[in-house]
């Protein structure tokens, strides 16, 4: 039966009123059609090509501009986007807040993205930081984190954690010796920096929303990292053994949280890590190839146990 | 010719229906748990993260299945060809066997396997009946990516898989290369194809107006108004040339001045074709394709005219996206219940709001690449590039 009969149905058995019948009818009709995302989709493009742009025009013509110039009109937006959100923000709320009109999140997106070109023309033109590179960075992040938290705003915040995962890796990239390690050691801060703070503030109740985007951030990180350890030749022990972790945690929230993301983090990363060991002094074609149609099989049934318990979708 | 019956794909986008209405409160409660239990479909459906996964461990399994039967036998090359093609029955009749015995709908592991046995099918047809390294190219040899056409459009109909007809459309790229060398021919060849099944495909969908076919007429609509735009836009064709198209050389020498001009104008009367079709239509899909057309006739239309493209004019097109985004929003919010000629700017659904949300986070990630200030280096030239990673963002060219 077509949707639009089972609505009539729906309404001669009265389980729905006549005018729930009229709007349901009218929403699988596409009446009226909502074009909300499209709009959205419209205006960050938008935002991200005049940025682009942007960057591309002080990069070309800094020198013909001259620093003031150029200082002077990026100062002149920065003002105005962060004007134009201070005076427009409703008053700050820890729980979720609408933003206050449909533009509001991509002028404060177009702020933080000016911040970004201005503060890398600074340090180019006048070195004011030489050496520190990661001080702009972490002063970003932590602007990125106090402008997502007062406005609610996803973007800026995966703008933070991206920034702040960028004020590790430059930190690290000031060593000469050791790198991948101390790399690895880094993500692992990172990762349990992010999932803790985002863990407190849910707790706290603090834009408790944000939680989704700050562990599948950790989580992704945890897992690079703990995959590069399982690749060294020697001392992957212990990394075997993160894994083992990572991959049990990220298995049991997925499934108790109905989150299965999750699930498909630790098949896909467990799956990745566990052939790289077992594979790693394996030259003959045909075992390797065999371990694939094995594990693959394995996987498969494991995988169709857990979907007939947990994953049904309709 | 489907697989799945009228009923169960109807109860299913119910169920879908359902789920959207009673997250955005039109449902109360209580009747969403009494309707929800009038639409239970005997089909079995999966998550779409575990559907993503088991469909790339069925990839895995049945590529490494091959394999090694391939390793163990070490047959000749067309012996090879022969069990190519016997692999790709039994890819398909495992598909078919998993749907009609196991009821799987968009569980990963059916759409893997009949996803394999298009790509055996080819790989079968070409080693069984055209010799890969022979000076001569073979001129029937055009009935490989014929197969590979076919056969996934068989298996868009059969199974609905949306993906498949994008495929039959790549495999349709490939036809013409075996008739003719002369790149103009190609293109109109193309092009006529994807017109003969975009006049099909418009047909059947009168047919299915407000069913759950619809959406999938939709999606193969739209594929086809890009498929056939992209043909027509030299500049994108010629995307591989980046450098001359960055440099605004104009590429009409590489065509006949005619051809070209007339490529030239189509650009221009495709996008609003497509977009009045897709506001009258009320067709999302087509819209979209409409939108995007019209972008890449701005973004390209310089390069064509051999014009010099400037460093303001991202700014300029995100000034215009940006502008025609609030003009809509306001136009559209002004009308009688936010509503003008049956669009509205307002979120009706609360998935619509997750999907905002989730994109923003993905996107906030992945965006600001290009503006990340970067780390000093000794040098004192002025030079405002060379960024390696993170920051505001994350890597690379400022």
């Amino acid at each position: 039966m077509a949707i639009l009969a089972r609505l009539e149905q729906w309404k001669k058995e009265g389980k729905i009123s006549p005018e729930q019948h009229v709007q349901l009818a009218g929403l699988s009709r596409g009446e009226p059609l909502s074009v909300y995302i499209e709009l959205n989709v419209l205006l960050y493009a938008g935002v991200l090509a005049f940025v682009a742009g942007l960057g591309w025009t002080v990069s070309t013509w800094s020198q013909q501009l001259g620093d003031v110039i150029v200082l002077t009109v990026l100062s002149i937006l920065l003002a105005a986007s962060f004007w134009y959100c201070f005076s427009r923000a409703s008053a700050w709320s820890p729980a979720e807040t609408p933003a206050p009109n449909p533009i509001f999140d991509y002028v404060l997106y177009l702020g933080s993205l000016v911040w970004t070109l201005e503060l890398g023309y600074i340090e180019r033109r006048f070195h004011l930081l030489p050496g520190q590179w990661d001080l702009y960075l972490l002063a970003t992040a932590v602007l990125f984190f106090v402008l997502a938290y007062r406005f609610d705003n996803r973007l800026v915040l995966s703008l933070g954690l991206s920034s702040l995962a960028g004020w590790f890796g430059l930190t690290i990239s000031h060593w000469t010796a050791g790198q991948d390690d101390a790399y690895r050691r880094y993500a692992l801060v990172y990762c349990l920096l992010v999932g803790a703070a985002g863990a407190l503030l849910q707790r706290r109740g603090l834009k408790p929303h944000f939680f989704g985007t700050y562990l599948n951030i950790a989580a992704n990180v945890l897992f690079w990292a703990v995959l590069s350890g399982v690749e060294n030749q020697h001392g992957y022990g212990l990394w075997l053994l993160a894994l083992l972790i990572a991959c049990g945690a990220s298995l049991a929230w997925g499934l108790t949280r109905r989150q299965f993301v999750f699930v498909a983090y630790a098949t896909v990363y467990g799956y990745v890590g566990f052939s790289m060991l077992l594979l790693r002094n394996i030259n003959s074609e045909s075992a390797v190839l065999s371990y694939f149609v094995v594990s693959a099989v394995a996987m498969l049934a494991l995988l169709v146990q857990i979907g007939r318990r947990f994953g049904r979708q309709a | 010719m489907r697989l799945y019956s009228f009923s169960s794909e109807e109860t299913l986008r119910a169920r879908r229906l359902l789920t959207d209405w009673g997250g955005g409160g039109y449902l109360s409660k209580t009747q969403y748990q009494l309707l929800e239990q009038e639409t239970i479909s005997d089909l079995r459906t999966i998550n779409i993260f575990l559907r993503l996964v088991l469909f790339l461990f069925t990839l895995v399994g049945v590529g490494a299945t091959t394999g090694l039967f391939f390793v163990l036998s070490r047959p000749s090359e067309q012996a090879a060809g022969v069990f190519f093609l016997i692999f790709s029955a039994v890819c398909y009749a495992a598909a078919e066997v998993a749907v009609c015995q196991a009821r799987l709908y968009r569980f990963g592991i059916e759409e893997a396997l009949a996803a394999c046995s298009v790509g055996f099918f080819c790989a079968g047809m070409q080693a069984t009946f055209f010799i890969r390294y022979s000076a001569k190219p073979d001129a029937a040899q055009f009935l490989v990516p014929a197969a590979g056409a076919i056969l996934s459009l068989w298996i868009w109909r059969r199974f609905g898989f949306s993906y498949a007809f994008p495929a039959a459309m790549m495999f349709i790229l490939f036809l013409p290369q075996h008739w003719t060398s002369s790149r103009e021919a190609q293109d109109v060849i193309v092009a006529a194809i994807y017109a003969a099944l975009l006049l099909g495909v418009a047909a059947a969908r009168s047919r299915h107006r407000f069913d759950y076919l619809e959406e999938a007429y939709s999606l193969a609509e739209a594929l086809l108004w890009l498929g056939i735009y992209l043909i027509i836009n030299l500049q994108l064709s010629l995307l591989d040339m980046s450098a001359q198209w960055w440099r605004g050389t104009p590429a009409a020498s590489e065509f006949a001045r005619p051809f070209y001009w007339g490529t030239w104008v189509l650009i221009w009367c495709v996008p609003p074709i497509v977009l009045m079709r897709g506001i009258r239509q009320k067709d999302r899909f087509v819209m979209a394709v409409g939108a995007i057309t019209a972008v890449l006739t701005l973004v390209t239309n310089k390069p064509y005219l051999g014009w010099h493209r400037h460093t303001w004019d991202p700014m300029l097109l995100g000034i215009l996206l940006t502008g025609v985004a609030v003009f809509l929003r306001r136009w559209l919010a002004r009308g009688p219940g936010g509503v003008r000629y049956g669009f509205t700017a307002a979120r009706l659904l609360e998935k619509d709001k997750q999907w905002v949300g989730v994109g923003s986070a993905g996107l906030g990630l992945l965006s600001p690449g290009s503006l990340t200030p970067n780390p000093q280096t000794s040098s004192s030239d002025f030079k405002f590039g060379g960024g390696e990673s993170g920051g505001g963002g994350a890597s690379s060219e400022f």
